[in-house]
């Protein structure tokens, strides 16, 4: 409160804050505004609180303990710590900084130029994102480890060298994979920046004699600064608290993170020191949030940089001439990297009785039996239909909230409209095993019972995931001009009217972006879920966990092969709703 | 010929005699458990495959339907001890091994239960408080015989630390994975003190590749990455069955962890619990665990890997919290040089 209101304040009768509660009160977006705020301030803070209760005691949950600083102490007391977030920082730096390289190419060639197939290569840069991302790093471990990696293997067989030339098992090997398993969301957001910046500047610069690289070099990267920023921090957060990829790439080349240092004394200790595990967990979050903090930044010069009107334009295609054909092959290239060498090694992987190096002999062995299974299995089949509930209900609901909130902090000039973003990416930061313990604690003995349910599945992804679908639609909101929304409050239409005549079609583009981001993730997520789920709510994350764990990988991958397909239909009946390529 | 029939009658009225009173319980106990709901929760890390052939024969034999949650032994013991002093335990069974069971039984966790079953089990594969020790999970040497013909492979642990098995050999993370500290720290039992201190020193002289857990381990042998790895030895029988080239070394004993399964004192179904503990102890079930690769403890039951019967099995020691955090910063001295 400023100094002038208190003094207003002093001077007004009582009356006056409660009838301004009164006007308050009765503006439909205010009202939405506290319903929005009360459901994100709960899912966020509720579990948070315990992570944080837990942080303070020396005793696990559901025991009295007593207030302690000790787990923090023994946390970052150690001289070690400090030395393994600069490794977090290097590793966290190269993947973000390769991802989004590769979602810059990649975006520009697919989005400005007159490169062929560009659509086709817009369309699967999208797809990495449904594999989980362990599979992933399996695939690229299978491909390029040393001793018989199969690019390795066919090296040495083809030069008749003596050793292959590429070790996974190294920081450039896990920075690689990790680049790779973080393009997708990358790609989203350059990829709406790109389709939203105003064309006037490059064709300015193109009429005062620039070529089509010198407005791409001088105007259009500049231009995309922010979103590359954006997109580098959000990815930067995401590699530094990943353990999948460094769990096996990581460990057999005997580098240590942050993460791998948490796993070791806090969450695979025995028994799990979960005070601990939630030390770390805060200290995670402070760094994740000061990186939020500045991808907010970030994010809000994007917002001025588009320069955008209601009225339709797309910015202008590049012809590369000659050159395009040379785009086109960049991108496949990419796209191979991306999408088509990890998903052949999965095939192959699903069609083997076990994996090994193929020979010739191997196409005699070749089996559908891991389809079978899942042909055969009524639990696969359950796990199946939970999931595309969840995929469905979920990212539905998800996007609803990401779209109201997303208008509230870009739209509105509510006072506290900054801190209800801030409390989305909460979570969010959280590393993913971390944030399950949060989830288990505050759960288990609520009073509404949604524990072991799978209610509470649908719970914990809207809580972690919401940050992705609210990237993906305020890009589209910051594009909408207000005139759009003025003219039809001019012509008598309430909010609710508006919002649902003119702000709905309008954000479809983005709502269903992210819509199809999330309902991908929700297909196969299993690190906030493995605690909450029950046998009889089991969804296909958790269920190719413990195939994983029992040494079925023939399994895991005929089934993350069917869940590829399950998703790219989702996207392209998706796609078919949405005016996303035209936007 | 009628000698036979009445030698066979006999038999069979002894039979009667014997086990009518246990199946007058079993029909009580499937009535009552059907009267609370008709299925039993079973947390675990038993191998949900193995499970799932046990449940089916279950459901078959009892009509109730029995639900699985399967995780690592420490997010079973999490997850179970969270809901337990929360108040909500949601299981009525853990199976999973010794180590987290203690921690749990010590926590209050488990009731006293004397299955009918536990008779046909070794009296010193008993636990007075968490019942028979239903199988041993046992961790040797396993390799890839299409990389390393059977006459080259090692044949005694020291044998690892020739010079000719560098760069090949694969083994978890001592400093990580929790079974694994636990292994290293209980090699005396097979060699005295001072030799398994000097050959902890010259195995993590001999740079093995540090992976996750046993699993992944045996998973690069099958693949021929590194073609030796120290795990469980099942799997030599449970990839060889997929096609893949595996043996084990016939080490003379061998270390490894007993599993069990004890019936929670706040289960929800306490009688489908208990149906469900006397049938997975039972002869059947214990027979389609061995026939998976199973080294159960069921007398005279083996797993079909070739000189089973033979293998010597030394349970490993159990360490307390201060104990691993012990080990694990000694082992990281030593191995992540």
């Amino acid at each position: 409160m400023n100094h002038r209101s208190v003094a207003a304040g002093r001077d007004l009768p009582a009356g006056w804050a409660l009838s301004r509660a009164g006007i308050f009160l009765t503006q439909p977006i205010n009202l939405i505004f506290l319903g929005v705020a009360g459901i994100i301030a709960f899912l966020s803070l509720y579990p948070t609180f315990f992570l944080i209760y837990g942080s303070l005691t020396d005793a696990p949950l559901g025991v009295p303990g007593h207030f302690t600083l000790n787990n923090y102490i023994r946390a970052y007391s150690d001289p070690e710590t400090y030395r393994l977030i600069v490794t977090s920082f290097v590793f966290g730096l190269g993947a973000s900084g390769l991802s989004v390289v590769l979602a810059l190419t990649l975006a520009w060639i697919t989005i400005r130029t007159n490169a062929p197939f560009s659509r086709l290569f817009e369309l699967t840069a999208i797809v990495p994102n449904i594999m989980p991302p362990i599979l992933i790093a399996i695939s690229w471990v299978l491909l390029l480890n040393p001793n018989n990696g199969l690019i390795n293997a066919s090296l040495v067989k083809l030069f008749g060298w003596q050793q292959g030339p590429f070790n996974i098992y190294s920081l450039p090997g896990l920075i690689f994979v990790e680049g790779l398993i973080l393009t997708p969301l990358a790609f989203l957001i350059i990829a709406a920046a790109l389709k939203s910046m105003d064309p006037a500047l490059e064709e300015s610069a193109k009429t005062l004699g620039s070529s089509e690289f010198g407005v791409a070099r001088r105007i259009t990267l500049p231009l995309m600064r922010p979103a590359i920023l954006a997109a580098g921090t959000l990815n930067f957060v995401r590699a530094v608290e990943s353990f999948d990829t460094p769990a096996i790439i990581a460990l057999p080349a005997r580098i240590e993170v942050f993460t791998t240092k948490i796993w070791r004394e806090a969450l695979g200790s025995f028994p799990t020191n979960h005070n601990l595990a939630a030390t770390y967990g805060v200290g995670i979050l402070v760094i994740a949030l000061l990186f939020v903090y500045l991808y907010r930044r970030f994010t809000s010069q994007i917002e001025s940089f588009s320069t955008v009107t209601g009225k339709g334009f797309r910015p202008h295609q590049i012809d590369l001439g000659p050159w395009k054909y040379s785009a086109s092959l960049v991108a496949l290239l990419l796209l191979i990297l991306m999408v088509v060498l990890p998903f052949l090694v999965l095939l192959l992987v699903a069609l083997l009785p076990y994996y090994h190096v193929p020979t010739w002999q191997t196409w005699q062995n070749l089996t559908l039996d891991n389809f079978r299974y899942i042909w055969d299995t009524s639990r696969v089949h359950r796990a199946f239909a939970n999931s595309l509930f969840l995929a469905l209900v979920g990212a539905s609901v998800c996007m609803l909230l990401a779209a109201l909130t997303s208008y509230i902090t870009v739209r509105t000039k509510i006072a506290a409209r900054g801190l209800l973003e801030g409390l989305v990416f909460i979570p969010w930061a959280f590393p993913g095993t971390a944030l399950a313990l949060g989830l288990l604690w505050a759960y288990v003995d609520f009073p509404i019972p949604v524990y072991a349910t799978i209610w509470i599945i649908m719970i914990a992804y809207v809580t972690r995931f919401l940050p992705y679908g609210l990237r993906a639609v305020s890009s589209t909101i910051i594009q909408i001009h207000k005139e759009l929304e003025e003219a039809s409050v001019a012509c008598g239409a309430g909010f609710f009217a508006t919002f649902r005549r003119i702000l709905i079609p309008m954000m479809r583009p983005g709502v269903m972006a992210g819509w199809i981001i999330l309902a991908t993730i929700f297909m196969r997520e299993f690190s906030a879920t493995l605690f909450l789920y029950s046998p009889s709510a089991e969804p296909l994350g958790p269920l190719l966990y413990f195939l994983y764990l029992d040494g079925m990988r023939g399994r895991v991958a005929a089934i993350g092969l069917v869940i590829s397909v399950i998703s790219i239909l989702l996207i392209a009946v998706a796609q078919r709703f949405s005016r996303w390529e035209k936007s | 010929m009628l000698r036979n029939l009445k030698a066979f009658l006999i038999f069979l009225a002894l039979t009667l005699v014997i086990s009518g009173p246990a199946f007058a319980q079993d029909a009580k106990l499937i009535e009552a458990a059907k009267k609370e709901g008709g299925k039993v929760v079973l947390y675990g890390s038993l191998e949900s495959d193995t499970v799932e052939a046990v449940r089916k024969a279950f459901q078959k034999k009892t009509g109730i339907e029995a639900e699985y949650w399967r995780a690592s032994a420490t997010k079973v013991m999490d997850r179970a001890l969270s809901e337990y002093r929360a108040g909500r335990p949601l299981f009525d069974v853990i199976l999973t091994n010794d180590n987290p069971l203690q921690i749990m039984q010590k926590q209050g966790v488990f009731a006293k239960y004397e299955s009918p079953s536990a008779k046909d089990f070794p009296k010193d594969a008993i636990d007075p408080n968490l019942g028979p020790r239903y199988r041993n999970v046992i961790i040797g040497i396993v390799y890839n015989k299409g990389v390393i013909k059977s006459a080259d492979a090692p044949k005694s642990l020291e044998d690892l630390l020739k010079p000719q098995y560098k760069g090949k050999l694969v083994m978890p993370d001592p400093t990580q994975h929790t079974t694994t500290t636990q292994w290293v720290a209980s090699l005396f039992k097979l060699m005295g003190k001072e030799k398994s201190d000097k050959f902890i020193r010259d195995l993590a002289g001999m740079k093995p590749i540090l992976v996750e857990s046993l699993l992944p381990a045996a998973e690069r042998v099958t693949t021929g990455e590194t073609p030796i790895a120290i795990t469980y030895v099942k799997y030599a029988f449970i990839f060889g069955q997929k096609g893949a080239p595996m043996d084990y070394v016939r080490l003379e004993k061998m270390l490894g962890d007993g599993h069990y399964a004890p019936l929670s004192n706040k289960a929800p179904h306490p009688n489908a619990g208990k149906t469900f503990i006397d049938f997975f102890l039972g002869d059947e079930s214990m027979n389609i665990m061995a026939r998976m690769g199973e080294f159960v403890n069921r007398k005279g039951v083996f797993p079909p890997l070739p000189d089973a019967d033979k293998i010597q099995f030394v349970e490993m020691l159990d360490l307390d919290t201060k104990g691993f955090a012990e080990k694990k910063k000694e082992y990281a001295k030593i191995f992540l040089r």
